[in-house]
């Protein structure tokens, strides 16, 4: 019974209607959505769904180890260290800074170094930054046992450069590093990623692609947390190692150029010059690539960079300098190539000549070496034989001309980055660049290799190999072959190959050979040389760098100088920079190298044989 | 009075049916969302809920003993006694989810303001059969509005956005059915969206548009809003005078604009101060998830994420991956729709659409053969809150409302929510028994 009497077909049943209506409207308005999300769109959001719970794991490859020529002991090989990583997506906004903190004090590192990585702007990113290239196993462990506390943190094997011979190694060898930005830009289509490792100097660089292998990927299966859900399905795409590969370089010669040079300032390059191989090659100051690739290795790095001395630079190929007297090879060679004045014909040298208004003189000073034929001015480095001869006889064309075809003022190629090519100076360049025209007195400078004339201590050695070889310089390499990593079959080997070849008769350099014997025999390298292992030839040089105070040391010799076969030949090269008398150790040097290459001695044996151990600084003189 | 075995016969089975339906599918995909990624059972909600259920069933079976007639008499002090539960929660309630909305200790706790909405659609329905003879005046819409606005701005400072909003439609069902004047109601609701949307417009400027729209600014941006409220006003009055000397239709329909763009504007203004950034951004971020995709962007996406991945069959059940990998947030409670339609598929989704479709269906129908007003406005009540709860809830998990944090009726985890709407039916039912008794 109705209070108010309303009749039940009374209720305008239009607002039912209307109420039925939305319901419907609303049930096939939500309905068909459904079926557009889930039929429809549904394999979208079926890929999105795995993709969502599916992460990508890098497997890193193994890079290849390198070997020196004997392929025996490795120089560089891996060791294993994780690298630290953080999803910045995958921590809760709010916990971040709880978790950063967390992290720096369990790593070790100030917790602004962790905000200086992933800046806020990165906070919503699901992609790894690297926080730490390389962490010890027993932090992973302390922080596999605490993973809840860390969300979004992960880690990853990631095999650590561990180089087992630094000292003069470090320069050849190089180290790696994490990509650079501008390295991304460049490689990028190589198929580098951010984070990838790669070579940034020497061998290291060089051959990153051979060494570098191919990164795996694996995909897992993970939860919201970033937990690997076990037993589901994974799709592997297993690592490739990167090659080994086996260097020109003998480890014993090495360390035999490394101690003959000692703590002076300058290079020493070994070259076989029959095939171009380079058996050693010693820079010092030097640098040690394990501290570069160690955590503080930027403050290393920075530290380095700063030193006055250019720890950096290898400069065997990086650096150039006037060759001086050494650069009588070539002048003597073009005199009797040219035959610009008899080779028996004298010329008197009275210490000094007048040019211009400018008086010249040779290194020995007044009352000055009297009169001279060529193999004797070469063997006593006579600065007026030279002067006059290519001045008047030979010409600034010629001697040039020569100077190019020995190699000089381009880059030789060899495969380590960063050469530098030397500087042949001319005198249309001269006019071009100072608007003076190119005068006698530039050419008196350049006879002897003073003056604007640069080329670096493997150019040096080239130009002797072109001698050695009687017109031929192969090109100098420090690749000897590449070879698989778990077999240690070679896969491939570099071969001999020319990379000039001069216009010289084979009698010219014959007589040029003598000659150079002549300058140990009875010149200005007689004493220093003193080695009875093998005979020698070769050059000796002194460079004004403007300084009064600065020389620099050369010698350029090759041996044995009577050789049956070619292959038993070695050039070595050693340059000083010196700033004291007792560093005019070049010829000295080299006399160390020869003598413990040929009696196959180390170098504290050979030093002692042939009296250089502890010998009086004083006692060893200059030699020009 | 009825006999048990009479009242029996002639209660509406089909619903209970569909409700017992829902409730065991709820039981079961809260049981799948406490399986963890290891496949391991963390969670004993499904219990809690099962129990809830169960009891729900009864507390639903037992109200329909009530004699609906003597019901009106109750509503003041149900009504009264469920506001100052209300007020007392807002004091020493405990704080859940942001939320001052809880009473209880330990485990035990109730949410009272599920149970208002019952208590609001009872009193509400009383006195709109109270003031029949009032017909569309405005003091029976502005009481009948003050009768809903009072347990709403309590629930609002609670404060909890989600469970406010649903005594709008309350109201509006209610009120519609109850024959208030529906020129006040579409007054109310085009109000309503115009203070919304212009509340939720300067964040959703800001954070969408590259370059906000010139015309926009004038809606929201001080002082250019209070100018054109200004406009509104003196509209307003030049147009209530001109209706006073002229008479004509047009001027009622001007100041009826007026007003609504004046009032609109200002609470936009209050609503800006009062909501939460947050809660503003659940609307922007309703309009376009990837403007805050790992916020509460997030949310929505892996929703869509679960449900689209679902495709038509479904990847069984126990099987989701976004849900048992835990992407899926608040599995149990406000999107225990994803997880259902991730197992389930399309079928499974439909199939709670239509149990929900045939629930409302039901009451719908039963209120044309209802003879007090005030048993029709209870029927219309509960279901404008099972329609509104579902249309919000399930819209929100595909990305199609906002994301209010209201649960989905008979199947989201929660005893509250399931025990105030098993009475709510219960009622619809006994009354639905009772509807040839005269």
């Amino acid at each position: 019974m109705s209070d108010l009497g309303d009749r039940p077909s009374a209720f305008p049943s239009g607002r039912i209607l209307m109420l039925i209506g939305m319901g419907v409207a609303v049930f096939i308005w939500y309905a068909s959505y459904l079926l557009y999300l889930q039929v429809v769109r549904g394999g979208e959001y079926r890929v999105r769904a795995v993709n969502i719970t599916r992460q990508l794991e890098k497997l890193p490859a193994q890079r290849g180890e390198i070997y020196d020529r004997n392929y025996n002991l490795p120089l560089v090989l891996n060791v294993d260290s994780f690298a630290l990583t953080i999803v910045p997506a995958e921590i809760p906004p709010d916990m971040l800074d709880t978790v950063f903190a967390k992290l720096a004090a369990l790593v070790d590192m100030p917790i602004t170094d962790i905000q200086k990585k992933i800046p806020p702007a990165y906070y919503r990113l699901f992609q790894p930054i690297e926080i730490l290239p390389s962490i010890e196993q027993g932090v992973i462990n302390s922080l596999a046992e605490r993973l809840d506390e860390f969300p979004g943190v992960s880690w990853y094997s990631r095999p650590k450069r561990n180089y087992l011979e630094t000292g003069s190694f470090s320069h050849l060898i190089g180290y790696v590093g994490e990509i650079s930005r501008d390295e991304l830009k460049v490689f990028y289509n190589k198929g580098y990623q951010p984070g990838d490792i790669i070579g940034k100097s020497g061998i290291e660089r060089q051959y990153d692609s051979v060494l570098r292998g191919r990164d795996g990927r694996q995909f897992k299966t993970v939860d919201v947390k970033g937990r690997r859900i076990d037993g589901a399905v994974r799709d592997v795409d297993p690592p490739i190692m990167g090659n080994n590969i086996s260097l020109t370089i003998d480890r014993n010669t090495q360390i035999l150029a490394e101690k003959a040079l000692g703590e002076r300032i300058g290079s020493i390059v070994v070259l076989k010059p029959a095939t171009g191989e380079i058996l050693a090659m010693v820079s010092y100051p030097r640098y040690n690539s394990n501290a570069i690739i160690a955590r503080s290795g930027n403050n290393e790095y920075a530290r380095l960079l700063n030193d006055p001395g250019n720890p950096l630079i290898n400069r065997a190929i990086q650096s150039s300098y006037p060759p001086a007297s050494t650069f009588k090879t070539i002048m003597t060679t073009a005199i009797i190539e040219e035959k610009a004045f008899p080779l028996e014909a004298k010329v008197l040298c009275t210490g000094e000549i007048s040019y211009g208004d400018r008086v010249f003189r040779c290194w020995i000073r007044k009352p000055g070496h009297g009169r001279l034929d060529l193999a004797g001015a070469l063997a006593q480095s006579c600065d007026v034989y030279f002067w006059e001869v290519g001045r008047d006889k030979l010409g600034i064309e010629r001697i040039v001309d020569y100077a190019k075809q020995f190699g000089f003022g381009v880059a030789t190629g060899i495969d380590l980055p960063g050469e530098t090519e030397g500087f042949v100076p001319t005198p249309q360049w001269k006019e071009r660049k100072f608007h003076e025209k190119w005068l006698g007195g530039d050419t008196l400078n350049l006879a002897i290799g003073q003056g604007y004339l640069l080329v670096s201590p493997l150019q040096l050695a080239n130009m002797m190999a072109l001698v050695v070889n009687e017109g031929v310089i192969y090109q100098p390499r420090i690749l000897k072959d590449i070879r698989d990593p778990a077999s240690g079959s070679i896969i491939s080997r570099t071969t001999t190959e020319v990379l000039s070849a001069s216009r010289i008769s084979k009698d010219t350099f014959k007589l040029a050979k003598d000659y150079l014997r002549g300058v140990i025999t009875d010149g200005t390298a007689h004493y220093p040389l003193s080695t009875k292992a093998v005979t020698v030839a070769g050059k000796t040089g002194t460079a004004e760098v403007g300084f009064a105070d600065r020389w620099h040391s050369w010698f350029v010799g090759y041996g044995p100088a009577d050789a049956q076969n070619p292959e038993d030949v070695i050039v070595v090269v050693s340059m000083i920079e010196a700033s004291n008398p007792w560093e005019w150790w070049a010829p000295y040097a080299t006399n160390i190298v020869f003598q413990g290459y040929f009696a196959n001695e180390p170098y504290e044996e050979a030093a002692a044989k042939l009296g250089l151990l502890k010998r009086p600084a004083a006692a060893i003189g200059r030699v020009e | 009075m009825l006999t048990i075995r009479t009242l029996s016969r002639s209660i509406d089975w089909i619903v209970v049916a569909a409700i017992a339906t829902l409730m065991t599918l709820g039981v079961m995909f809260i049981y799948s969302s406490g399986i963890n990624s290891e496949g391991d059972l963390v969670s004993s909600e499904y219990i809690k809920q099962a129990i809830w259920a169960a009891t729900g069933i009864l507390v639903m079976l037992g109200v329909t003993l009530l004699e609906p007639k003597r019901l009106p008499d109750y509503t003041v002090i149900i009504y009264g006694f469920f506001l100052i539960v209300l007020v007392y929660t807002l004091i020493f309630g405990r704080v859940v989810n942001g939320a001052r909305s809880w009473l209880g200790v330990g485990d035990l706790g109730i949410q009272p303001s599920e149970f208002m909405k019952i208590a609001t659609i009872v009193f509400l329905s009383r006195y709109i059969e109270m003031s029949l003879h009032e017909g569309h005046s405005f003091k029976r819409f502005a009481v009948s509005l003050a009768i809903v606005v009072v347990p709403m701005g309590l629930i609002l400072s609670q404060p909890d956005f989600g469970t406010a909003l649903v005594f709008l439609p309350i109201y509006l069902g209610v009120a519609f059915i109850g024959g208030v004047s529906p020129r006040y109601l579409a007054f109310l609701m085009l109000t309503g969206s115009l203070a919304i949307v212009m509340t939720v417009m300067p964040l959703w400027q800001g954070l969408v548009s590259t370059k906000p729209a010139l015309f926009m600014r004038l809606f929201y941006e001080a002082p250019y809003v209070y100018y054109v409220m200004g406009a509104a006003l003196l509209a307003l009055m030049l147009a209530i005078a001109g209706y006073r000397f002229f008479r004509k239709r047009y001027y009622y329909w001007i100041s009826y604009v007026s007003l609504i763009g004046f009032l609109g504007l200002g609470s936009s203004l209050v609503g800006q101060r009062i909501l939460k950034d947050y809660q503003v951004m659940r609307l922007v971020v309703f309009l376009d998830p990837s403007v805050d995709p790992l916020g509460s962007g997030w949310n929505i996406l892996q929703s869509i994420t679960a449900i689209g991945s679902g495709g038509f069959l479904g990847k069984g059940f126990l099987q989701g991956t976004q849900s048992h990998y835990r992407y899926l947030p608040q599995q149990s409670t406000d999107f225990i729709f994803s997880i259902i339609s991730e197992e389930l598929g399309f079928i499974g989704g439909v199939l709670v659409f239509a149990l929900f479709l045939l629930i409302a269906f039901r009451l719908i129908l039963s209120i044309r053969t209802l003879s007090s007003a005030f048993q029709r406005s209870v029927v219309a009540g509960v279901f404008s809150m099972i329609l509104f709860h579902f249309m919000i809830n399930t819209g929100m998990t595909m990305g199609i409302m906002p994301i209010t944090g209201i649960p989905l009726l008979f199947l989201s985890y929660g005893g509250s929510s399931l025990w105030a709407i098993c009475l709510g039916v219960g009622l619809c039912l006994g009354i639905g028994a009772r509807r040839y008794e005269s």
